[in-house]
């Protein structure tokens, strides 16, 4: 029998996005279900839900996670970036930008994930290589099959990033 | 069928003191998870026997990776993208590294750590075989103290392990290697990322005088736990790589593992594969050249490991270019000596004219003495060892005609006056009237091409010195 058939809620404050929020959760909930189902941040998608997708995919203190096997307790405390805190005052990201120009996009549902992959990449590496970029997506399963856009779309951002940079 | 998140309980005691406490008061109760990589997919799946979980992750005690001169000691709680870019195991563990890089995608490496892919005792994990060809040691603690395993011993069985209940892993220690042997590791899975080997393999060997001196080899996936094959390990020692001894080799490989059919594979394809990847390791170990040929010396070995500024200073004597060492130093590590010595072409031929410069100064005037008045009042940016080679290269000079020695001096002060620096020949082996001709012809040389003639004698010298500093 259980020793604990009914764990309680707890409180777990963290930072999405840039904005403090407290929760209310199990200690095990996911990651993902807490950022959809409670803070309604429905970008971030379930795939696979164990770890081999990467639709579900967050920065936690700037490193790149697959929330869904995160437990909520675990991101007490940590800043979580979701593709909803990317754009900025209504302008896309120049990853997003990138995405939309390139056809990075099809069904869209490993679209938030492999735009989070690319932001962890170009955050250390501000000139991938095409061997980098599909390195750093290579978690990230597109069932559309359109690989090709998205590692120009990625290839791109970067080209633009370090014209403005 | 998904699990409910109310019938778990997850506790962040904060210390690994408190966390031995209790895993020790309820033993087998409580089951630590770290970067939940494996944990959380059997949650998901609804398969998660355990249903109190001590969170383990980011506690102070299991991070880091410490290095003292003879081990290096990998906290059980480091990811895998800390392991992989750590700058010790990148030079001296090759196979970790790799193994390190093919665990899972980019965020399973960002959360999946040592300890738990140990504690997971998956024989499909990755990182068991290098810890294997490695002969790592494990640290367990507990609230009874602490104890050092072997790692070999550690998996006694499918998923079952010397681990008390009441213990947690610690450490992940592993010897430094003196010597930098052949290594070689290989995945074979349905995709390069993301995918659950079918088979895979670290392997590690050295030649000597034409037979295998010494081997080590270990396969995941073709047995209930990691694998290393001792019996193929001894029935190699010794022998010559041929034919012969590969088609022997395939069958020991065969007869040693255990593999089984499942989701991923067949036991017949893992048995003919684990055999194809150890000839496959003995082939390329054979094109190596034999132990005494590829030693990557102890002074390369030390300096690798040295602060970024004490290895500038170290390698400085070689070339008196202080950005010539500081990029040096920070292209460490390097795995051989061959890739030193290019790096030092390459960042010499790339350098400003100024850096250049700074090179030359550090070299006395051809057939004059570091101590003489004229250093003394202007000091150039030598080292005891700089000088003690400058003199060590232009012996000849010392000991030739003083009529040959007061033309050297006054073709040196023409050179100088005409190109404004102290004139560069690689002196080693060179006469002092060689010498005297080169500077002869070197002053009718335009300004650009007398650059380039100076700079290709530095490298030269460089090269020379750097090979008298790796012998130490």
């Amino acid at each position: 029998m259980d020793r604990f058939p009914h764990v309680a809620k707890i409180q777990i404050p963290f930072i999405v996005n840039g904005k403090n929020v407290t929760v209310q959760a199990y200690p095990m909930e996911r990651l993902l279900d807490v950022l959809r189902k409670q803070l309604q941040l429905t970008g971030t998608k379930e795939g696979c839900g164990e770890g081999e997708c990467g639709s579900c995919s967050v920065l936690m203190d700037g490193i790149l996670v697959n929330s869904c096997l995160v437990p909520a307790l675990q991101a007490s405390g940590c800043h979580v970036l979701t593709i909803e805190g990317l754009a900025s005052q209504g302008k896309f990201h120049i990853l997003q930008e990138a995405f939309q120009e390139f056809g990075g996009a099809q069904c869209g549902i490993c679209t938030p994930g492999m735009i989070l992959a690319a932001v962890h990449l170009l955050e250390r590496k501000s000139e991938p290589t095409m061997d980098e970029i599909r390195e750093a997506l290579s978690g990230n399963l597109c069932r559309c099959t359109g690989y090709s856009q998205i590692v120009e779309a990625v290839a791109e951002a970067a080209r633009r990033r370090c014209k403005t940079a | 069928m998904r699990s409910n998140p109310a019938a778990f309980q997850l506790l962040t005691p904060g210390s690994l003191a408190a966390v031995v406490h209790l895993l020790a008061d309820e033993p087998g109760e409580w089951t630590p998870m770290a970067g939940g990589t494996d944990l959380m997919v059997q949650y998901a799946a609804g398969k998660l026997p355990a249903r109190n979980l001590v969170n383990i992750c980011n506690l102070p005690e299991l991070r880091g990776i410490e290095t003292t001169p003879g081990e290096i000691r990998i906290g059980a709680g480091c990811t895998y993208t800390e392991i992989a870019n750590h700058p010790t195991i990148r030079s001296e563990f090759p196979l970790l590294r790799h193994a390190a890089h093919w665990t899972g995608g980019i965020a399973n490496q960002n959360r999946g750590t040592i300890g738990g892919n140990i504690v997971n005792a998956s024989p499909a994990a990755d990182s068991l075989p290098a810890l294997l060809v490695y002969e790592a040691e494990l640290i367990l603690v507990s609230v009874r103290g602490e104890r050092r395993l072997p790692y070999e011993n550690f998996h006694t069985g499918y998923k079952k392990t010397l681990l008390a209940p009441d213990e947690l892993i610690r450490d992940v220690c592993l010897s430094r290697p003196g010597v930098q042997s052949f290594s070689y590791a290989r995945k074979v899975g349905a995709r390069n990322a993301q995918a659950i080997s079918k088979v895979c393999m670290a392997a590690m060997g050295c030649m000597n005088g034409g037979v295998i001196e010494d081997v080590r080899i270990a396969l995941g996936s073709v047995a209930p736990i990691p694998l290393r094959l001792k019996q193929t390990e001894h029935s190699l020692r010794g022998q010559a790589i041929g034919p012969e001894l590969l088609l022997e080799t395939k069958k020991s490989v065969a007869a040693e593992i255990r593999p089984i059919d499942d989701i991923r594979s067949s036991a017949r394809y893992r048995s003919t594969v684990a055999g194809n990847l150890v000839v496959e390791f003995l082939t390329r170990l054979s094109a190596e050249p034999s132990k005494a040929a590829r030693v990557c010396s102890a002074v390369l070995l030390e300096w690798n490991r040295m602060r970024a500024d004490e290895a500038a200073d170290s390698i400085l004597p070689c070339c008196g270019s202080r950005a010539w060492a500081q990029r040096m130093a920070a292209m460490r590590p390097f795995e051989a000596e061959s890739a030193l010595l290019a790096a030092a072409r390459d960042i010499w031929v790339n350098l400003e004219r100024s850096d250049w410069l700074e090179a030359f100064r550090a070299h006395p005037r051809i057939g004059e003495s570091r101590n003489s008045s004229l250093a003394q009042a202007n000091p150039y940016p030598a080292t005891p060892q700089s000088v003690k080679w400058s003199a060590d290269e232009q012996r000849d000079v010392a000991n030739a005609e003083l009529a040959v020695r007061t033309a050297l001096a006054n073709a040196n002060r023409e050179y100088e006056s005409r190109f404004e620096r102290v004139f560069i020949v690689c002196a080693t082996g060179k006469s002092a009237s060689e010498m005297l001709e080169i500077l002869r012809r070197r002053l009718q040389n335009d300004p650009e091409t007398e650059w380039l003639e100076a700079a290709e004698q530095q490298r030269q010298i460089t090269e020379i010195r750097l090979r008298k500093w790796l012998e130490g």
